[in-house]
């Protein structure tokens, strides 16, 4: 166990050392020039010279490679060119708004999904679960875009139930005004819903005429413990790879909405970030996407193999 | 005298029962129209081949029949309807008053689920036993299946047991409410040949302990005539024969049972003349058939008169609760299926050169590895699957080869086949080099030898009809062109006992022992010098294995060719083989001529396998030679005798320290045993163990 911990950790600060190493030579290439950006038209060169000094762009790629990652190692990410504070402090609060905009969805659709999956799939073939099956389909094949643009016009515009846009007064956070998560949440739970119910369904379906399931029914035993026992902690293993596999698919899921809805979380950050060539900003943004989305895998495969007995991890 | 009359109440009584399945496919009668009962105290056996529906018969005494099925006549447990009771009631019944055993214990216990709480939860769904008290229940009912360290194995995960470990759980399970009736689905079908006997031991040693009845559901003759104390015979949904076991095995009287009866192999401790193996024509009636009026049997009777298609027999009693559903059940006799005939052994000559040498064949898999790819400590060994293999088969002969999971024998028939490479040792054909891979070697060797597989859709193209199969060889080898090659399929598929109109036929559309004559008649086709047949009858049912059996002895004498016939059923490679090499754990434990290997003096495995091998008599004395364990793992290396681990002949500390030499036979110089034990005393040991055998019959009698 230690060892595939150490295995897995150092395997994910290799996979981050890449990353940012592409992160970092795709900014180099980005197009648009940092200093000029921020002097405005009438810059003269001596004074884009000096900002560019200042700013230490004027050292080789490699040089600014190798300190930008020494720095960030230490938890430092460098100041913003455009808002000129520390990158930490204006990442650190819109995470948390990520982090609950996530979490919402994740905490609605999960639940959800598995508990119209595990119905669907003991009550195969009724009416019940074609309805939700093909429901699931539709919601699988629309995208964020789309669903979070109809439901939009259907519950802001026209019903006036909830606000269209999830803007925060500075200073607050999304708890404050909770219903401007609704919206956010609901795009990003249809095709993750979706999506786990659908898987769920399935293993539940093969699981139920599993052998070991016909001896638990043999057994006597009521068929909710049948179901919660025996059917269920073997469908629901699967479901758990699912779910994290989602979870990446949830933060692109994240951006898109998160400016559908211009809510200030990590995802609009880094569409600010480039369109304000705010390059530090932009890299370090991605650089945290992409170190979520490794964490979220590993506890994926720890959470599977503890609760999956066949597998021992070594 | 109240008891007496519960007592001949029977315990479990089924009266015209008929079990209809709709599937997408269409209707399958699974059971048409079987009465029977049982008693407690009393084993009935069920057998059948696959499709007469034996096992549904089980699962519907459960009251367990999913899907959509319509259900007719009744099954009474204990005074009660249990086609006609609430879900309430008959959970009531199932785990506690009926216990289940099922035929696969690895996909039958949950895997997720530690053993012992599985057995628990039957515990407390059906008694008032706290949860430690169903615990230390648990534990003494482990204990009574034979489980050594009961409370360990409760805390192991399924599949850290072995097969006969699960399934000795599993019947834990059916024990724990004390059922009143136990029914066995195949319990011993898929376990290795030394396991199925322990096994089949407990569950005969339970016969005296339980105050239970017991239906044993089986397709195994062996299995009914050690165990049960009557017989229902089933063929297409319907009880054919019925009554005790001794009855049904001396004296059957129905063509059927018969049949089935001179359809299994000779046991294997048989001495004296051959018998040919008798067939039943033809294939089971389908389930998915119209129950017709008539007897359902005809096709395949050779009794059959213009009454057997004009309306259905009636049960008859023969006297003594002997039932039979035949018209003609009086004039049943043995013959019935063609008198017997002695295999007539052309003479073969011992000592003819080998058409293939095999010397120090090993094979490995894996390569080694080290920690840091290039340096570092050796973490991947290879693992030995072979380990110094010496074989001859000799021209117009067979080699049986036995052995149970693990020992390595189609690992070995992948050497000589070229399908893989082997890690070292020499295999020649007629005297030449054969390379390691198919692709090595010249065109003459590649089509001198053929493989036959035990699964037949693996070599049929499910695409392409039959005569795709059968024409590719005829033509590639044989240089036939497009209608005379034609003619020849049709030639062979006569041969194999099927029709020439199945020529047009999709693989899927014929039955697994129709599909297996087919791959046979591809391979017939190909003109091979020499067929390496891997289990090709293992999936086969008796009827049909026969058929197969005697397709390939006839072959061999009349077109010369050689076998390699791989089993682990000691039964079946005794009938068809000259030689035979036994084989344990990658090594070869003993070979030579059939019956040097078969008497004593023989190796201490070949030994426990004999004795293993429950005969279809219910007169056998049942040997009682089991080994412990199990068959060790590919990755275990042996510093001294690879049996050393479950031998119960073994002589001390130097069988496991030295590797045991070669010595011969005392009666044929082909014959070697790799054993401490000198031959003469090993001779002396196995005998005076028979002997000891005739002593127990004359105390029993
Ligand atoms: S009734 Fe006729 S066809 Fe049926 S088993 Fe008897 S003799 Fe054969
Ligand atoms: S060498 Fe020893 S362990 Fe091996 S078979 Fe002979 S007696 Fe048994």
């Amino acid at each position: 166990m230690v060892r595939f911990l150490v295995r897995r950790i150092s395997l994910i600060v290799v996979t981050l050392l890449v990353v940012s190493l592409a992160i970092f030579l795709v900014t180099e290439v980005l197009p648009g020039d940092v200093a000029s950006m921020i002097l405005g038209q009438g810059a003269t060169p001596s004074n884009l010279a000096a900002v560019r000094e200042q700013l230490g762009l004027d050292r080789p790629a490699p040089a600014r490679y190798l300190s930008w990652i020494a720095n960030a190692a230490q938890g430092d990410l460098g100041d913003s060119y455009v808002q000129r504070r520390p990158i930490v402090d204006i990442v650190k609060g819109r995470l948390g708004n990520s982090l609950i905009l996530a979490g919402f969805a994740f905490l609605m659709a999960v639940p959800t999904a598995i508990l119209l999956g595990v119905w669907a799939g003991i009550k195969r073939d009724s009416l019940g679960d074609q309805v939700i099956s093909i429901g699931s389909l539709v919601a699988i094949s629309l995208p964020e875009f789309v669903t979070g643009v109809l439901l939009m016009v259907v519950f802001a515009s026209t019903l006036h139930w909830l606000p269209s846009s999830s803007v925060l007064l500075p200073g607050t956070t999304p708890l404050d005004r909770p219903q401007i998560l609704i919206l956010p949440a609901l795009t990003l739970t249809g095709v993750l819903l979706a999506y786990v119910m659908r898987m769920t369904r399935a293993n539940v379906i093969e699981v139920m005429q599993s052998h070991y399931v016909r001896t638990a029914i043999l057994k006597g035993l009521p068929m909710r413990r049948v179901i919660f026992r025996h059917v269920l902690p073997n469908a629901l293993l699967p479901t758990i790879s699912i779910v994290a596999m989602n979870v990446g698919w949830m933060l692109g899921g994240l951006i898109i909405v998160e400016n559908v809805f211009s809510y200030p979380g990590i995802g609009r950050l880094l569409l600010t970030s480039i369109q304000g060539r705010d390059v530090p900003l932009l890299q370090a943004v991605a650089l945290l996407i992409a170190a979520t989305y490794a964490v979220s895998n590993l506890l994926a495969d720890l959470s599977y193999s503890i609760l999956n007995p066949r597998i021992r991890l070594s | 005298m109240t008891t007496t009359q519960t007592n001949n109440a029977p315990l479990m009584e089924v009266e015209n029962l008929s079990v209809t399945f709709f599937t997408p496919a269409g209707a399958v009668r699974a059971v048409r129209d079987v009465s029977l009962q049982v008693q407690r105290n009393e084993v009935l056996g069920i057998v059948g081949e696959s499709g007469c529906g034996k096992s549904t018969v089980g699962y519907a005494m459960m009251g367990y029949l999913p899907g959509t099925t319509r259900l007719g006549g009744s099954i009474r447990f204990e005074g009660q309807d249990i086609t006609n009771i609430s879900a309430t009631e008959l959970r009531k019944l199932r785990g506690n008053t009926i216990g289940m055993v099922y035929q696969d214990p690895t996909t039958s216990l949950n895997p997720v689920m530690r053993v012992g709480p599985q057995v628990e939860e039957v515990l407390r769904q059906h008694t008032r036993l706290s949860r430690e008290q169903a615990r230390n229940r648990t534990a003494e009912l482990f204990e009574s299946v034979g489980l050594a360290g009961p409370r360990r194995i409760g805390r192991r995960y399924p599949h850290e047991l072995s097969g006969g470990q699960q399934q000795r759980g599993l019947i834990a399970m059916a024990l724990a409410c004390d059922p009143h009736l136990l029914i066995m689905d195949e319990p011993t079908t898929g376990l290795d040949v030394t396991t199925e006997a322990t096994i089949l031991d407990l569950i005969l040693d339970l016969k005296d302990r339980v105050n239970a009845g017991i239906i044993l559901i089986t397709h195994n003759l062996g299995v009914v005539a050690r165990g049960a104390d009557r017989v229902a015979v089933m063929y297409a949904g319907h009880v054919v024969e019925q009554g005790p076991v001794r009855t049904i095995f001396k004296n059957p009287r129905h063509p059927y049972t018969a049949g089935l009866i001179s359809c299994v192999p000779q046991p294997v401790t048989h001495e004296g003349e051959d018998h040919v193996l008798r067939n039943i024509p033809g294939s089971v009636y389908s389930a998915q058939e119209e129950t017709k009026d008539a007897c359902l049997f005809a096709s395949r009777c050779p009794m059959a008169t213009a009454q057997c298609t004009a309306s259905a027999p009636p049960v008859v009693d023969a006297g003594d609760g002997h039932l039979s559903k035949c018209f003609y059940w009086e004039q049943v006799n043995s013959d019935v299926w063609s008198a017997a005939e002695t295999t007539q052994s052309q003479a073969k000559d011992p000592n003819a050169a080998p058409i293939l040498t095999v010397k120090g064949l090993h094979h490995f898999y894996g390569t080694p590895r080290r920690r840091f790819v290039f340096f570092g400590p050796i973490v991947g060994r290879p693992v030995r699957a072979v380990v110094n293999v010496d074989l001859a088969v000799k021209p117009g002969q067979t080699l049986g080869v036995v052995g149970e999971s693990g020992s390595g024998k189609t690992t070995l028939a992948r050497n000589v086949v070229g399908l893989i490479h082997r890690t070292s040792g020499d295999i020649k054909l007629q005297g030449e080099d054969l390379g390691p891979g198919v692709e090595d070697r010249a065109k003459g060797q590649r089509s001198a030898i053929r493989m036959v597989f035990q699964n037949p859709t693996s070599s049929l193209n499910p695409k392409l009809p039959v005569s795709h199969a059968l024409m590719r060889p005829l033509k590639k080898f044989q240089g036939l062109k497009g209608p005379e090659a034609r003619e020849r399929a049709a030639a062979l598929l006569q041969a194999v006992g099927l029709e020439p109109g199945h020529l047009d036929r999709l693989p899927g559309e014929l039955s697994g022992g129709q599909q297996q004559r087919v791959a046979l008649a591809a391979t017939f086709a190909g003109k091979a010098d020499l067929i390496v047949a891997d289990e090709a009858v293992s999936a086969l049912d008796v009827s049909v294995q026969a058929q197969v059996l005697n397709l390939l002895k006839q072959h061999q004498q009349e077109a010369g060719t050689s076998y390699i016939f791989i089993s682990h059923d000691l039964g079946v490679v005794r009938y068809v083989s000259d030689d035979i090499l036994v084989m344990y754990a990658g090594h070869v434990a003993e070979s030579g001529p059939r019956n040097s290997v078969l008497r004593p003096p023989s190796h201490p495995y070949t030994e426990a396998l004999l004795s293993a091998a429950p005969a279809p008599d219910p007169d056998a004395v049942p040997t009682r030679i089991r080994l412990p364990g199990t068959v060790p793992t590919l990755r275990q290396a042996f510093t001294g005798c690879f049996f050393a681990g479950r031998c119960p002949r073994k002589v001390g500390d130097i069988c496991d320290t030295t590797p045991p030499p070669a010595q011969q036979g005392p009666d044929a110089p082909s014959h070697v045993i790799y054993c401490h034990i000198p031959a003469e005393q090993l001779k002396e040991l196995q005998l005076q163990r028979s002997n000891g055998k005739q002593d127990e019959v004359s105390i029993s009698a």
